[in-house]
Protein backbone atom coordinates (compact mmCIF):
# COMPACT_ATOMS: atom_id res chain seq x y z
CA UNK A 1 0.00 0.00 0.00
CA UNK A 2 1.64 3.55 -1.20
CA UNK A 3 0.97 6.30 1.74
CA UNK A 4 1.74 10.21 1.66
CA UNK A 5 1.42 10.96 5.48
CA UNK A 6 2.22 8.68 9.00
CA UNK A 7 1.82 9.65 12.55
CA UNK A 8 0.67 13.26 11.69
CA UNK A 9 3.49 14.34 9.05
CA UNK A 10 2.61 14.36 5.66
CA UNK A 11 5.42 13.42 2.54
CA UNK A 12 6.40 16.26 0.01
CA UNK A 13 9.27 16.18 -2.91
CA UNK A 14 10.72 19.73 -3.04
CA UNK A 15 10.17 20.39 -6.78
CA UNK A 16 11.74 24.44 -6.42
CA UNK A 17 14.18 25.40 -4.19
CA UNK A 18 15.36 28.69 -5.92
CA UNK A 19 15.27 31.46 -3.34
CA UNK A 20 15.82 28.87 -0.18
CA UNK A 21 18.75 27.15 -1.44
CA UNK A 22 20.50 27.30 2.29
CA UNK A 23 17.20 25.32 4.06
CA UNK A 24 15.68 22.95 1.08
CA UNK A 25 17.41 20.73 -1.42
CA UNK A 26 15.61 19.75 -4.76
CA UNK A 27 14.37 16.42 -5.18
CA UNK A 28 14.72 15.82 -1.62
CA UNK A 29 11.65 14.37 0.53
CA UNK A 30 10.79 16.68 3.53
CA UNK A 31 7.89 16.04 6.11
CA UNK A 32 5.49 18.39 6.52
CA UNK A 33 3.11 19.47 9.32
CA UNK A 34 -1.05 20.56 9.30
CA UNK A 35 -1.74 23.85 9.60
CA UNK A 36 -4.72 25.10 7.64
CA UNK A 37 -4.12 28.77 8.17
CA UNK A 38 -1.03 28.44 6.04
CA UNK A 39 -3.23 26.62 3.33
CA UNK A 40 -5.28 29.57 3.28
CA UNK A 41 -2.23 31.46 2.29
CA UNK A 42 -0.99 28.94 -0.28
CA UNK A 43 1.52 28.25 1.71
CA UNK A 44 2.66 25.11 3.47
CA UNK A 45 4.84 24.35 7.25
CA UNK A 46 7.50 22.10 6.49
CA UNK A 47 10.61 20.82 8.53
CA UNK A 48 13.58 21.52 6.47
CA UNK A 49 17.24 21.12 6.66
CA UNK A 50 17.44 22.92 10.09
CA UNK A 51 15.38 20.46 11.29
CA UNK A 52 12.80 22.95 12.52
CA UNK A 53 9.15 24.04 10.49
CA UNK A 54 8.78 27.14 8.84
CA UNK A 55 6.33 28.09 5.98
CA UNK A 56 7.15 27.93 2.82
CA UNK A 57 5.55 28.54 -0.27
CA UNK A 58 3.04 25.09 -1.43
CA UNK A 59 3.95 25.19 -5.21
CA UNK A 60 7.50 24.41 -4.10
CA UNK A 61 6.29 20.89 -2.78
CA UNK A 62 4.58 18.19 -4.36
CA UNK A 63 2.76 15.48 -2.84
CA UNK A 64 4.84 11.82 -2.62
CA UNK A 65 3.69 8.34 -1.98
CA UNK A 66 5.77 6.00 -0.44
CA UNK A 67 5.34 2.39 0.13
CA UNK A 68 4.05 2.12 3.67
CA UNK A 69 6.81 0.77 5.26
CA UNK A 70 9.32 3.06 3.86
CA UNK A 71 7.42 6.14 4.75
CA UNK A 72 6.88 5.25 8.17
CA UNK A 73 10.68 4.05 8.28
CA UNK A 74 11.40 7.56 7.22
CA UNK A 75 9.33 9.39 9.99
CA UNK A 76 10.43 7.42 12.40
CA UNK A 77 13.65 7.40 11.58
CA UNK A 78 14.48 11.29 11.29
CA UNK A 79 12.22 12.11 14.18
CA UNK A 80 15.20 9.84 16.19
CA UNK A 81 17.70 11.79 14.11
CA UNK A 82 16.54 15.17 15.02
CA UNK A 83 15.78 14.24 18.87
CA UNK A 84 19.16 13.09 18.62
CA UNK A 85 20.59 15.68 16.98
CA UNK A 86 18.55 18.36 19.23
CA UNK A 87 19.98 16.87 22.37
CA UNK A 88 23.28 17.17 21.32
CA UNK B 1 12.31 33.59 -7.17
CA UNK B 2 10.36 32.09 -3.87
CA UNK B 3 12.60 35.25 -1.89
CA UNK B 4 10.46 36.30 0.91
CA UNK B 5 9.48 40.17 0.19
CA UNK B 6 9.22 42.04 4.18
CA UNK B 7 7.05 44.82 3.74
CA UNK B 8 8.24 47.83 6.21
CA UNK B 9 10.53 47.54 8.89
CA UNK B 10 11.69 44.64 10.68
CA UNK B 11 10.59 45.57 14.87
CA UNK B 12 11.68 43.25 17.98
CA UNK B 13 15.29 42.24 16.10
CA UNK B 14 17.13 39.71 18.49
CA UNK B 15 20.04 36.84 17.63
CA UNK B 16 18.93 33.48 18.77
CA UNK B 17 22.46 31.94 17.49
CA UNK B 18 25.62 32.34 16.50
CA UNK B 19 28.66 30.56 15.92
CA UNK B 20 28.78 26.80 16.04
CA UNK B 21 25.40 26.70 16.97
CA UNK B 22 23.95 27.95 13.46
CA UNK B 23 23.35 24.60 12.19
CA UNK B 24 23.46 25.37 8.38
CA UNK B 25 26.22 27.82 8.71
CA UNK B 26 28.33 25.89 6.77
CA UNK B 27 25.84 26.26 3.79
CA UNK B 28 25.34 30.23 4.29
CA UNK B 29 29.36 30.49 3.68
CA UNK B 30 28.93 27.87 0.84
CA UNK B 31 26.61 30.30 -1.15
CA UNK B 32 27.27 33.66 0.57
CA UNK B 33 30.73 33.60 1.66
CA UNK B 34 32.46 33.55 5.48
CA UNK B 35 32.01 35.53 7.66
CA UNK B 36 30.55 35.60 11.34
CA UNK B 37 26.95 34.43 10.80
CA UNK B 38 24.17 34.97 13.32
CA UNK B 39 20.40 33.70 13.16
CA UNK B 40 18.09 36.64 13.87
CA UNK B 41 14.48 36.89 15.13
CA UNK B 42 12.19 39.45 14.27
CA UNK B 43 8.83 40.46 13.35
CA UNK B 44 7.48 42.12 10.17
CA UNK B 45 4.59 42.23 7.70
CA UNK B 46 6.02 39.68 4.67
CA UNK B 47 4.17 39.38 1.40
CA UNK B 48 3.06 35.57 1.62
CA UNK B 49 2.47 33.26 -1.20
CA UNK B 50 -1.13 34.80 -2.41
CA UNK B 51 -0.18 38.37 -2.39
CA UNK B 52 -1.67 39.21 0.77
CA UNK B 53 0.46 40.91 3.67
CA UNK B 54 0.66 39.49 7.13
CA UNK B 55 2.60 40.53 10.08
CA UNK B 56 4.70 37.77 10.82
CA UNK B 57 7.52 36.02 13.38
CA UNK B 58 10.47 36.22 11.13
CA UNK B 59 13.68 34.73 10.93
CA UNK B 60 16.33 35.13 9.08
CA UNK B 61 20.74 34.95 8.95
CA UNK B 62 23.57 37.82 8.60
CA UNK B 63 26.65 38.21 8.79
CA UNK B 64 29.07 41.40 8.77
CA UNK B 65 29.39 43.06 5.60
CA UNK B 66 27.54 40.22 4.00
CA UNK B 67 23.60 41.36 5.17
CA UNK B 68 20.63 39.39 6.01
CA UNK B 69 20.09 36.38 4.03
CA UNK B 70 17.51 33.95 3.00
CA UNK B 71 14.40 35.08 5.29
CA UNK B 72 11.93 32.57 6.46
CA UNK B 73 8.21 32.74 8.56
CA UNK B 74 7.66 31.08 11.61
CA UNK B 75 4.38 31.91 12.23
CA UNK B 76 1.94 34.40 11.04
CA UNK B 77 0.52 36.80 13.92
Amino acid sequence: MMIDHFDGKWLVVCVDNRGNEESLERWKIYQSLPDEEAEKHQEIRVIDEEGEDYLYPADCFSPVFLIDAVAKSLVTQYSTHRNATMSN
Amino acid sequence: MQIREIVGAIQNIEVIAKGSSVKIRKKLQKLHGRGNWRKMKGIAEVRLSDNSVRLCEILWFEAHGIGKKHIKVKHYL
